[in-house]
Order: C-alpha cells, then structure tokens, then sequence
C-alpha cells in the first residue's frame, strides 16, 4: 500500500539551522533529499534569541556547510559579553568576556526571517541536485507506518511521502518527535520560555550608543529582581540596523507566580539602565516569543526510533547553562551528524542503523556532553533542593554572605566565566535572582538616568503581526479554570483582563451559581507551545502557510 | 593564471563553471590554486574529475589506423561504440583477426556491426494495433470506433462550455470566453486561419444567454434548450455536447471534432469534461490556471514515430496545472501519436485563473439553436429531491451594522437581546459580532444562541462591512476588528473603557455601559429621536 507513495531517500522536515545543516550534508553526499517546511518562507515560524555560535570544538559549523554565510545571513558579529545585576536601580556589571570566546571561533547576531530563507534557497539549490528540494507552506502532521514501522511522512498539503531517513527538524513543539512518543510537553520545568521585542535603530546609532565599530556588535545579559522574583534573566543584542530585546523565564516558575510575559519584558525594557541606549527613542519592530527547552532535563539521550531521527530543539538540544545560551550551533552540529549517520549506514548497506550510528556520534563529537552535563546531573539532587535552597539564600542575604560577597568580587566575575562552574548551576532561586540581586546590592552602582519609554501595549504587538488566520489549530480539552486558567498569564499573547488574547478568563452561569472558565481565540496564537504544557489542551500546529508569520524572528 | 580562480567561489557556483572548462592545463592551475587554499574536498574531487573527463577527449583514437595490439579489450570496446560507419569496423574486425585475434574484442566490434544493421531496418516504429501486440491483455475499447484509426482528422475551433446556474451565466464561462477570444485571435494571425470561439448553452431556457456569449468573445453560439435540462445530468449533457461538435451535420461544421474544448473546472464542469473527452477518445488537462497555443519540439518518439528525431508540432494547447498540490506547475500537452488522433486538446479551467472581459456592447456573430430529439433513454435517472445550501449571513447590504464585542461578557444573553431590539429600530441594518465573542465560552440561551455564529463575523478573519452607520457595541477595536469595519460612512462607539482603541476611529463616542445605554438608544430610536439622543449620550462623556 506505500507502494503507491512518493518515495525520496531522504526527508528532512523543517527548514531552520538543523534541518538546512541536515539537507546540505545529505545532498553533499549524493543522497536524494526532500525538505518541507510548513511556513511561507523558511524563518517565517522561526524565532531565537539571536546568537548563533561556531565552536571551535564543534564537528560542524552554519560556515563551513555554507559558505558566504556570515556575509550574507548574519547581522552583527558579537564581541562583547556583558551581564548586568540589577537590584532596584543599582547595578552591578560583570564581563563575561572569557565565558563567551571560550571555544568560539566565531559568533554573530541574527534574526530569524532573513538567515533562514538565506538558508532555504541554498538548500533548495543543493538538494535539487540530487533530485528532492525544498517545498514551503507544508506541514507535516505524524509519521506515515506500515506495520508499526516509521516508514515516512503524512502531510496536510500533500500525499504521505515514504523516506528511507525523516529527519525531524521540526523545532521545539516538534510533531514528529510527540507522535513517536520521545518527547511530550508534560513538565513545565524542562522548559524556558523567551519573549522578544526587536526594536528598530539606525546603524550609526548602534555603533555610536553601543560604542562598536560599523561591522561589530555586543550583547548584553541582565539578571537580579528586575522580574518580580520569576527565575530567568535578559538579554540585549545589537543587530544590524536593530536590537533584540528578550526575557527568558523557566516556565514552571512564570506559571507558579502567574507573571504576564509581555510585563515582566517591559520591566527590562523601561529600566533606566537600557535609557543609555534607548535615550528616549523607542519603536518595536516585532514582538515575538518561543518555548526553548532545557537541555539539561530535556535533550533525548537517544533521539531516535526507526527511520527517525531528531535534530536541534525538536530533540532538546538547547544549551541553557546560566550565562551560556546556545541552540543553533548544536542543532547544524546535530544535523550534520544525523545526516553523516545516514550517508554512512546507506552506503554500508544498513539504512536502519542510522539511528544507533547518529546517536554513537553525538557521544563521540562531545555533543550530548554539552548538552547534558553529568556535573549537572551529579549535583542537582542537593543544589535544587528546597532545603538547601533556603539556606544558601538564607547565608547569601545574611551579614556574612553579603561580606562573602564583598570579598570575593573578583572571583565571582571568575565563577560566571568558568564553563565548568556554570555547568553546575542549579536552576532556583538563587542563581538567578539572589545572587545577581546580593551583588548588585553589595556591590553595584546606582544607575542615574529615567527610561521612560512606552513599550507597546499587548493588543498594539498582536495587531502589529502578520497572521493568516487558518481553521482554529489548538483545541481546549478541558476549559476549567483549575485546569487551564495558568495559560491566561503564561500565554505571551494573553492577560488577565485582556480580551483580544488566545485565552481569557471568563464567568459563565450555571444552575445556581457561577463559574470560572477560559476560551480560547487561536487568531493571535503565535505558536509559542506555552499553552501545551500548561493548560489541557489538543496542540497542533496551522496548516502549511497558515498562522503567524514573523518578518524578522 | 586560470580564468576562474576555485578558491574566490563556493563549490555550488563552481560545479556550472568547471564544467564548461576543457583546458587540461587551466584545470590543472585551478586544482594547485585550491590546494594552496582552503584545500576543499568537494571542489578537489569536481576539478579531478573534470580532468579525468577531459583528459580522455584527448586519447580519442582514430580506428581506421590505431594499432589494435596497443589496445586493451575495453579500449576496443570504447572505441567501436563511437563508431557509426559499418565498413571501417569491418577493417577493424578483419585486423583484429590478423593481429592478437582475440575473442572479446571481436565479440564487441561484431556487436557494434550488428546493432548498426539492425537499427538500419527499423528506423521507423512499426504500428501494431494494441489487440495484436498484446493478445492476453482485455481490450474493452477495442470496437469503439474513434480510438485508433483516427488519423490526420480535420479539427478546427475552440469550444468552450458555458455553464449557467439559475439562469445565468457564471463567472468562469465569461472568463473562459474572454481568454478563448484572446487565444484565437492569435491563433488566426499567427496562422493566417478564420477559426472560431463556439460557445455552447445547455439547460432550460439557455437562449437568452446567447447574446452575452457573443459579448464575451465567442463567434458562434450552439444551444440546446430543453426543460428536462434544467439541472446538470450526465448522460444527456454528454450525448448533446458530443453532438454538436461531432456528430452533427451543419454547414458551418465542416470538421472532424473541434480542435481545443475549454471546460469549467466546477463540479459539475469537471465530470462533463471528464466524460466529453473520453467519448471523444482525447485525452483531459484537468484544472488547469493556465492556457496558450504554441508549437512545440517533442522527440518522444510513441509521438515523433521516430527515435532520435525531434518533430515540431504546432498549434499545440499548452495546459499549466498546478501540481503537487499547487507547488509546482506543469504543463500538460495533448499530442497525436502516429497511428492516433488526439484531439480535441482539451481542459478544464479553475475558476478565478483568467480576467474577467469587458462585454462588447454590440457584438457580432451567429446564433444556432440544436435541433436534436433528445431520446428518453438518456433521461432514465431522474433528480428526485435536492437540498440548497444556506447561503449564510450577508452583512454587506445594510444600511446599518450593529456590532456587539465582548462587553456583553457580564450577561451574554441579554446583550444579544439589546443588540437585535436595536437591529429592529432600523429599516435595513443587522446584527454583527467581533470574533472575541464568536470563540468566547459565553453560554447563550436557546432563543439567541442562533445568531452566534461565525457568519455574523466582523473583521479580518471574516465579513469586512462598510455601511453608512456602524455602531460597535462593547467593542475594544482591535486592528484585526478594525479592518472589517472602518470604512463604514459613521462610526459609533459605545465602551465603557474611554483608553479603547476604538475610540481613536469612530465619529461618535458614547462612554457609557452598553447595558444602560442600547435600550436607551432603541426607544429614542422608535420615537424618531434618535440624532438627539445621541447627541445627548455623547455630551454625557
């Protein structure tokens, strides 16, 4: 019966870093290879932070698959590397300068749109040769099996197709990777959820306020009690004739404290610290967020199953190590890997192999390593725990912590350079606010200036997006408050008392007395995957083409 | 230094260039140039082998003098399949014979003399009727008359159906006559020809379309009314429109079968075209959003008869479709084949693909009724019973358009209730709603529930309105609402919010509860107050 399917040697589904790393190494090797991506455009669904990394250590780098690549698809190169700590209006600055070039051959700023279509043509070029390309505005919706064997793809746009490799590189809210049961969305503590404004600035401005040369760019991280006691941090980088502004918050603690996203990423963004760069100025381009995962807990030991192979976020391959944030580089890492695994177990005569053989190589080119420290593993069980939580807090805000801190000024500034240090960080409390907060107390300079620009209100971002509204793709199971209201707040495109989000808060009468619901609008949805985790609900992406579409990402 | 320098390009431009490279020496400069560079080995393997290719031009040998001892088996097998003169290889094999006479090579040169003789005797297909050449195969067309045997058949106009719906025209019929007209004028000066745009009318009282056909684009137009015909049926729409251009003996039809038919790709055009071109034996170009007539070079040789030669073929319908789901196109050609006809070149055209023409106020051209006794066989299955569609919830005629958001949220149902007693003080206006109460988990009761509906949608996501009052109802005026709504002539705004956005666009702004202010505005309204009412609710502000 698949007989009657279109068949192609290779499938690569989604057409971000991973996916573009995986199809170029494929077609580089002669192997017949499809590429689908569900957006407009490749970069369409797509959002980061911004830096992408080429490390040193790394077996493959976005440069040395495509060459011209920083020439053509990235924004500013990122040489410095600062964090802020931020206590009420004093700040304490750290250069991470070391941290950052650690290991790094390279790293630039990007945004979204224009690095992944730059991508997608060259891709298109390369695997067209080998008798596939790369098709947009479809999405693939599950895993096409012949007797409980992965043997393909099923679309909504088109016929399902039979591959000997899928590769699923079809992001953090992967479908694939959830119909074969590897990752689900189930705890909220495997995840991150990032929100970001891009906000627009003239390249001289950027050189002059940010004091870097035409072709050079910095970022800047920001952490301490700037976010009402929510764990997770800032960030700021220059692009080209912009900025990237974004929080980024463990998801289990934005839904804990019931923190509106779009607020929390104002508080940094009107903070008199940003006013040396702002001065006064501000026009926000694009409001965008995404869920990032946390590879720590959630990248896939073994990220395969059958003919299918998971690359980058659609495996959890995201490096979210305090300071050090890095995604993109490991899923081209992880791509090429995958797609060298396949080329190698083809031409042994063994396709099937290619999981096993994908898996030895991410363990060999020290990529799950990176991904998932055994330090962190080895001392989470003690340095997460409440107990000691509430001790270490207890110390660091007590006489002789604060001292500590005074006295070791210099060597925090070492700690937070140390990789192998920050590979052991817990994630509570006190990595992310108290630390940061005790040192910009303790330590840190009051910022002199007031910041009083207007971020755009919630309905003014949504308006300002690019959707085409397909039929409603998220489905409520249960629409109790109990078991959904967390996604009102958690929801980067919803609030409380805000009607025009996905989800709103709602009374509704019943036989005698009154109860609290949400309903869900799926027209401002932009396809975050927050809701998946925190309210009941059936999450699917819209159909190829359909939903929201970033300009810049 | 060569002229493209390997290490300034990346190896995806290099591979077109190299391989318009033949200079062994050039290539050789450009292999030491990468190596001294980045040393990649995808760009190292495309120079090798390009060398290697090029390298090899250089050892052709000349069989009528090379010395065949210096030659391995394989050389000579390489040699002789260049060979295309019969004789010189019959020197050749006489040498080897003479000289190491050994047995492969000889195999392989009296191949080569074989394979030439033979192709000599068959440079033309053979026709072999399908019965014959196949014999354990069914043949269930094998007594149809017109699918082989047809050849060189005089074929000439484009047919187009015109199919009607109500009485009247749709869309796609004059957007195919248009684009019809255009293709024939063309066609008619590109070859010196006077072929014509036949318009064809079936249905009940279809004669008084005849003269919009005209205006359309056609040069004649052939109906066939008949009440039985009222609603499209297979089997007699397909047996009057096979007539016509076939069977029929008219003057003016002096042809074969029509040279192109153009079809709606609706449903009811699909299965006609579908069954038109079968009894034609043709072939069909289904939904197709593009056409145009232009020769064409095929060496497919089921089509030329002969291998290796490239025929043109003229007057060919180029038929785009969209494929793969309408990510790629293709073009569909309909080709005689040697011992076949295939005409009429026919498609059917997704509606919406061509312009819509300007009618011509008095156009020219003929008029000619079908006369044809329609057998009651063909009428066998009957239209017992039919269902319309609704047609869904037209907000665009109204004077008025009262739009309620999500401000009746404190009691849904009430504020239904408001909205369409307001709705009713009006001549012509109707009740809209924003999207946020359409996907809200509002629970309506039983005697409004029905007018909370997607049809009733104002915005972006559904109806945009423009009519001369727009009254937004607890509404906050969102850009996705706003599109569907602000080129309305006046806009008023009820909210209780005075920071709403849709403040910023409306006329009139009433701050107020729209629970305490609807029932106010309705009895002004009824007293014929209305214009003070307002005035006095917006002073209130």
């Amino acid at each position: 019966m698949t007989d009657d399917y279109e068949h192609y040697e290779a499938v690569v589904v989604g057409a971000g870093p991973g996916g573009a790393a995986a199809a170029a190494t494929l077609a580089d090797r002669g192997v017949e290879t499809l590429v689908l991506e569900r957006g407009v455009e490749a970069g369409s669904k797509n959002v980061s932070g911004g830096l992408i990394y080429a490390e040193e250590s790394a077996p493959y780098t976005i440069d040395g698959l495509f060459s011209g690549f920083r020439q053509g698809a990235t924004e500013r190169p990122v040489s410095e590397y600062y964090i802020h700590n931020v206590a009420g209006d004093r700040v304490k600055t750290f250069d991470l300068g070391d941290v950052h070039h650690h290991d790094t051959e390279w790293c630039d700023a990007v945004l979204r749109r224009r690095m992944d279509s730059w991508l997608a043509e060259r891709v298109h070029e390369r695997t067209r040769e080998t008798g596939g390309g790369l098709l947009s505005g479809v999405r693939v919706d599950g895993l096409l099996r012949d007797e409980g064997e992965i043997v393909g793809v099923t679309c909504e746009e088109l016929d399902p197709i039979t591959a000997d490799v899928v590769i699923a590189a079809d992001g953090v809210n992967s479908e694939l990777a959830r119909d074969a049961g590897l990752m689900d969305w189930a705890e909220p503590d495997e995840w991150f959820q990032g929100v970001k404004a891009v906000v627009d600035m003239d390249p001289d401005l950027v050189d002059d306020r940010f004091d870097v040369p035409p072709d050079d760019g910095v970022a800047h991280l920001f952490s301490g009690d700037l976010f009402d006691g929510v764990r997770g941090g800032g960030f700021l980088y220059t692009n080209e004739a912009s900025l990237s502004i974004g929080t980024v918050f463990h998801l289990d603690s934005l839904a804990d404290e019931r923190a509106e996203p779009h607020e929390l990423l104002d508080s940094l963004l009107t903070h008199p610290l940003l006013d040396q760069w702002f001065q006064g100025e501000y026009h926000e381009r694009e409001y965008a967020a995404k869920l990032v995962p946390d590879s720590k807990k959630a990248a896939h030991p073994s990220p395969h199953q059958g003919r299918l192979l998971l690359v980058g976020d659609a495996a959890g391959q995201m490096q979210a190590q305090g300071p050090i944030i890095k995604g993109m580089n490991h899923a081209v890492s992880a791509g090429g890997l995958a797609a060298e695994a396949f080329a190698e177990a083809q031409s042994r005569g063994n396709p099937a192999s290619a999981g096993a053989l994908y898996e030895r190589k991410l363990e060999d080119e020290g990529v799950m390593a990176t991904l998932r420290p055994t330090r962190y593993r080895l001392t989470r069980a003690v340095s997460e725990h409440d107990l000691v939580t509430r001790a270490a807090e207890g110390v660091l805000d007590s006489a002789v912590g604060r001292a500590g801190v005074r006295a070791f000024d210099g060597l925090l500034e070492r700690g937070f350079n140390s990789p192998f240090l920050l590979g052991m960080i817990p994630d509570t409390r006190t990595s992310y606010v108290t630390i940061p907060r005790v040192v910009a107390e303790e330590l840190g300079e009051p910022v002199e200036a007031t910041n009083d620009v207007e971020p755009p209100a919630l309905d003014d971002r949504i308006g300002d997006l690019t959707y085409d509204v397909g039929e409603p793709h998220i489905e409520l199971q249960d629409n109790s408050w109990a078991a959904s209201g967390t996604a009102v707040t958690a929801c980067p495109v919803s609030a409380r008392e805000f009607g025009g989000g996905c989800y709103r808060e709602e009374t509704i009468r019943t036989n005698g007395g009154t109860e609290r619901v949400v309903s869900l609008d799926t027209q401002p949805c932009v396809e975050c995957g927050t809701c998946a985790i925190v309210a009941d609900t059936e999450w699917d992406h819209p159909a190829g083409g359909k939903g929201v579409e970033f300009e810049e990402g | 230094m060569p002229e493209i320098d390997p290490t300034e390009h990346d190896i995806t431009e290099l591979g077109p260039e190299i391989a318009d490279v033949d200079d062994e020496q050039e290539l050789e400069e450009m292999l030491a140039l990468e190596k001294g560079g980045e040393g990649r080995e995808g760009v190292l393997t495309l120079i090798e082998d390009r060398l290697e290719t090029v390298g090899s031009d250089e050892e052709t040998v000349d069989p009528e003098t090379v010395d065949l001892t210096d030659l391995s088996v394989a050389d000579v097998a390489n040699m002789v399949r260049e060979v295309e003169d019969v004789e010189v290889l019959r020197d050749v094999l006489e040498r080897e014979t003479a000289g190491k006479d050994r047995k492969g090579a000889k195999s392989q040169i009296e191949n080569r003399i074989e394979s030439l003789e033979s192709t000599g005797a068959e440079s033309e297909v053979e026709y072999v009727p399908p019965a014959e050449k196949h014999p354990d195969l069914d043949h269930p067309t094998n007594d149809k008359r017109y699918v082989e045997g047809t050849v060189d058949g005089d074929y000439r106009d484009m047919w187009v159906f015109c199919e009607t719906q109500r009485g009247e025209l749709i869309d796609v019929s004059r957007e195919m006559l248009g684009k019809a007209r255009e293709m024939m004028d063309g066609y008619n000066d590109d070859h010196d020809a006077d072929e014509a745009v036949v318009a064809v009318l079936i249905g009940d009282g279809v004669g008084d379309l005849t003269d919009e056909c005209l205006a359309y684009g056609a040069d004649r137009v052939v109906y066939h009314e008949d009440e039985r015909l009222q609603r499209f049926r297979h089997r007699p729409y397909t047996e009057i429109f096979c007539h016509m251009c076939r069977d029929w003996a008219v003057d003016w039809r002096d042809y074969h079968e029509p040279r192109y038919t153009i079809f709606p790709a609706t449903n009811n055009g699909r299965d006609l075209s579908a069954l038109v071109q079968g009894e034609l034996d043709s072939g069909l170009a289904s939904d197709c959003s593009g056409l145009y007539i232009e020769e064409a070079d095929i060496s497919n040789p089921a089509k030329t008869g002969a291998p290796g030669e490239t025929t043109t073929f003229e007057k060919v319908l180029h038929m785009k479709r969209p494929d793969f789901s309408g990510f790629e196109y293709s073009t569909i050609l309909c080709i005689d084949k040697p011992h076949r006809d295939f005409h009429p070149q026919g498609a059917s055209v997704i509606p919406g693909s061509f312009e819509m023409p300007d009618a011509e106020s008095e156009p020219d051209g003929e008029v000619v009724e079908h006369d044809l006794e329609l057998p009651a066989e063909w009428f066998r299955i009957e239209v017992t019973d039919f269902d319309a569609l609704e047609g869904g919830v037209d907000l665009t005629g109204n004077e008025v358009v009262v739009a309620l958001g999500r401000g009746i949220g404190r009691d849904p149902t009430r504020g239904i209730e408001l909205g369409l007693e307001f709705v009713d003080a009006f001549e012509s206006a109707d009740l809209g709603l924003s999207r946020g109460v359409i996907t809200a988990s509002y629970q309506f009761d039983g005697h409004v529930a029905d007018y909370v509906a997607e049809e009733r949608q104002i915005g972006e996501s559904g109806q945009v309105v423009e009519p001369e009052l727009y009254v937004a109802v607890g509404i906050s005026g969102a850009v996705q609402h706003k599109v569907g709504m602000d080129e309305s002539d006046t806009i008023v705004a009820i909210n209780t919010d005075p920071d709403a956005d849709i403040k910023d666009f409306s006329d009139y702004y009433v701050h107020g509860d729209l629970f305490e202010v609807l029932p106010r505005l309705t009895e002004a309204l009824e007293a014929g107050e209305f214009d003070r009412a307002l005035a006095a609710e917006v002073s209130d502000d």
